[in-house]
């Protein structure tokens, strides 16, 4: 009469048991609170061309700015070369990397893929850059590369905005002394100790893409010489352009591992506790309503 | 319970499996639907649907997991591949529930009275995938009492006309008897009209809170709906999104539903 049927219990069961079976392969993550607590709203970009990884503390001109704007202001700040094809709603170049004309999957099937940072990872952009809103505290991130999903994509190393943004900067200081705490903020990047800002020309040096690499010729958007370096003395110039980019990317990608403690968060618990209360209720309450009412 | 209370809960529970990829609270969602649908179920054929379902999104979210290994392979396109498939089970766990909760002529007779057509329509098409898997069922066990074993593929000839016949025989008496009650006629049936209860209203309530809750959650970016994969790292579970998602709990808590008297005969245990 017990209408239970063992498939169903069957499943019940194998999501109970997926679900501690999936967790150990994971590892622990920090917990990104992304708290710009900056007065003025800022982004994280980080640009990973598989040589090297860049990353720029962006002060945003308004709440929320779109992708592709969120690399023109990066490009007025610390001097980012870039360009853009298809309309100017798609990242040709970056850094020198990437085709020239404005077919940006010129050089497909390596592209530059679009990310967004999540607490401690990254997520494959479903949309464009152009339609994207990047807001205060957000992390985004551009890798070249091929594979055009992100599981096939090449992700830029794990970055938190307090990795390139530092926290509790006062704007009130002045930008000389930024540069170095700004290169050894977020704890990740340590090995690249190279350009302590000059006051004078914020973050050109450090940010500015070598050239040599893309051989690109410079785009029309190529924010060069003509940096507002004194619009905000709160931005601080940390587009730390690591030279070392293997050490830095691997220090970067590990730092999460290492902090996160490798448990499950606390909800997690309670999370599975509650799944297995309610499967084994559910099962209790099909028996005995179909014994009674059957 | 009312069929818009079914409606709204099926709506929110899904918006609530569409916005996230944890796996907490994906498996929160399909153990809420689990112990509503134990609750809440109308014995009958559509009581099925709720195990057609959960067996379709465990094949959902293997097959979605198995496409990874056509591309690069490593621990982070495996997790985000199975959380993906894990989401659809969830919406497709969610659909089987409504199904097999909600009363489906309850819900067409919702339809404005000019929608009537298409809806008499519609319910027809709902009940036949219900009716169809009942069919097999009898006709297997037909043919077993006859001594016949019909074996896999010789055998679907023999097993899949008499399930179409009686298919569409069942489908024209089903139309006939809804013409009869004044279905599709521009005026509407006032037997046993849907009463609406404290219950319903709190159902809705609750589903509507925690969709709300979850879509805050995705628009302000907290509570971790999509945990990182590229490096792959723990999800996170926020109670408050936990208890939201309780909150889709609420109809199991309620009287059982009564069956409807069926419309041709085929309600209660088969």
């Amino acid at each position: 009469m017990t209408r239970v049927p063992a498939g169903l219990r069957a499943v019940g069961l194998s999501l109970v048991l997926l679900l501690p079976a999936f967790a150990p392969a994971a590892v622990g993550s920090a917990s990104v609170c992304a708290a710009a607590a900056t007065g003025s709203p800022h982004a994280a970009l980080v640009v990973d061309t598989g040589a090297r990884v860049s990353t720029y503390c962006v002060a945003l001109d308004g709440g929320s700015v779109s992708g592709i704007r969120l690399i023109e202001l990066a490009s007025e700040q610390h001097g980012l070369g870039y360009r853009l094809g298809f309309g100017g709603q798609a990242v040709c170049q970056l850094e020198g990397v990437g085709p020239t004309g404005s077919d940006c999957f010129a050089d497909f099937p390596d592209f530059w893929g679009y990310w967004h940072g999540t607490s401690g990872g990254w997520t494959w952009a479903s949309s464009g850059a152009g339609s994207a809103t990047v807001e205060d505290g957000d992390v985004e991130g551009w890798s070249w590369g091929s594979g055009d999903s992100g599981t096939t994509h090449p992700a830029p190393p794990a970055t938190s905005i307090d990795d390139v943004c530092v926290a509790d900067e006062d704007p009130a200081t002045p930008p000389g002394d930024d540069g170095g705490g700004g290169d050894g903020g977020g704890g990740g990047s340590g090995g690249s100790d190279g350009g302590p800002g000059d006051p004078g020309d914020g973050g050109t040096p450090s940010a500015k893409p070598s050239g040599g690499g893309g051989g690109g010729p410079q785009g029309e958007h190529q924010g060069s010489g003509d940096h507002p370096d004194d619009e905000d003395p709160g931005v601080t110039p940390t587009a730390t352009a690591s030279t070392d980019e293997s050490e830095d990317g691997s220090t970067l990608a590990a730092a999460p591992v290492t902090d996160g403690g490798g448990g499950p968060p606390a909800g997690g618990l309670l999370a599975v506790g509650a799944i297995a209360v309610l499967i084994g209720a559910g099962a209790v309450l099909l028996r005995r309503r179909s014994a009674g009412g059957g | 319970m009312h069929p818009v209370a079914w409606i709204v809960w099926a709506t929110c529970a899904g918006l609530v499996a569409f916005t996230t990829t944890d796996p907490f609270y994906l498996g929160l969602v399909v153990a809420v639907s689990w112990v509503v649908y134990a609750a809440q179920r109308i014995p009958g054929p559509t009581a099925r649907s709720f195990r057609v379902f959960a067996i379709a999104g465990l094949v959902t979210m293997a097959v979605r997991t198995a496409l990874v290994f056509f591309g690069t392979v490593d621990a982070g396109s495996v997790a985000f591949a199975f959380l993906e498939g894990a989401r659809l089970a969830t919406l497709l766990v969610v659909f089987g529930t409504f199904n097999a909760v909600a009363d489906p002529f309850g819900v067409v007779r919702l339809a404005p009275r000019r929608f009537h057509e298409p809806a008499l329509a519609a319910a027809l098409a709902l009940s036949i995938a219900p009716r169809t898997i009942a069919m097999v069922g009898t006709v297997r066990e037909a043919q077993r009492l006859r001594g016949i074993h019909p074996r896999a593929w010789r055998g679907l000839p023999a097993l899949a006309v008499p399930v179409l016949e009686t298919g569409m025989e069942e489908a024209v008496t089903l139309a006939e008897s809804m013409d009869a009650r004044g279905h599709g006629r521009g005026r509407r049936s006032r037997y046993r009209p849907d009463r609406w209860t404290v219950g319903a209203v709190v159902t809705i309530a609750g589903a509507l809170l925690a969709a709300g809750v979850f879509l805050a959650a995705g628009f302000g970016d907290w509570g971790g709906l999509h945990p990182p994969t590229f490096p792959i790292g723990w999800p996170e579970a926020d109670p408050v999104l936990l208890l939201a998602v309780g909150l889709l709990a609420i109809p199991a808590v309620l009287p059982a539903q009564t069956p409807r008297v069926d419309v041709i005969g085929t309600g209660g245990e088969r």
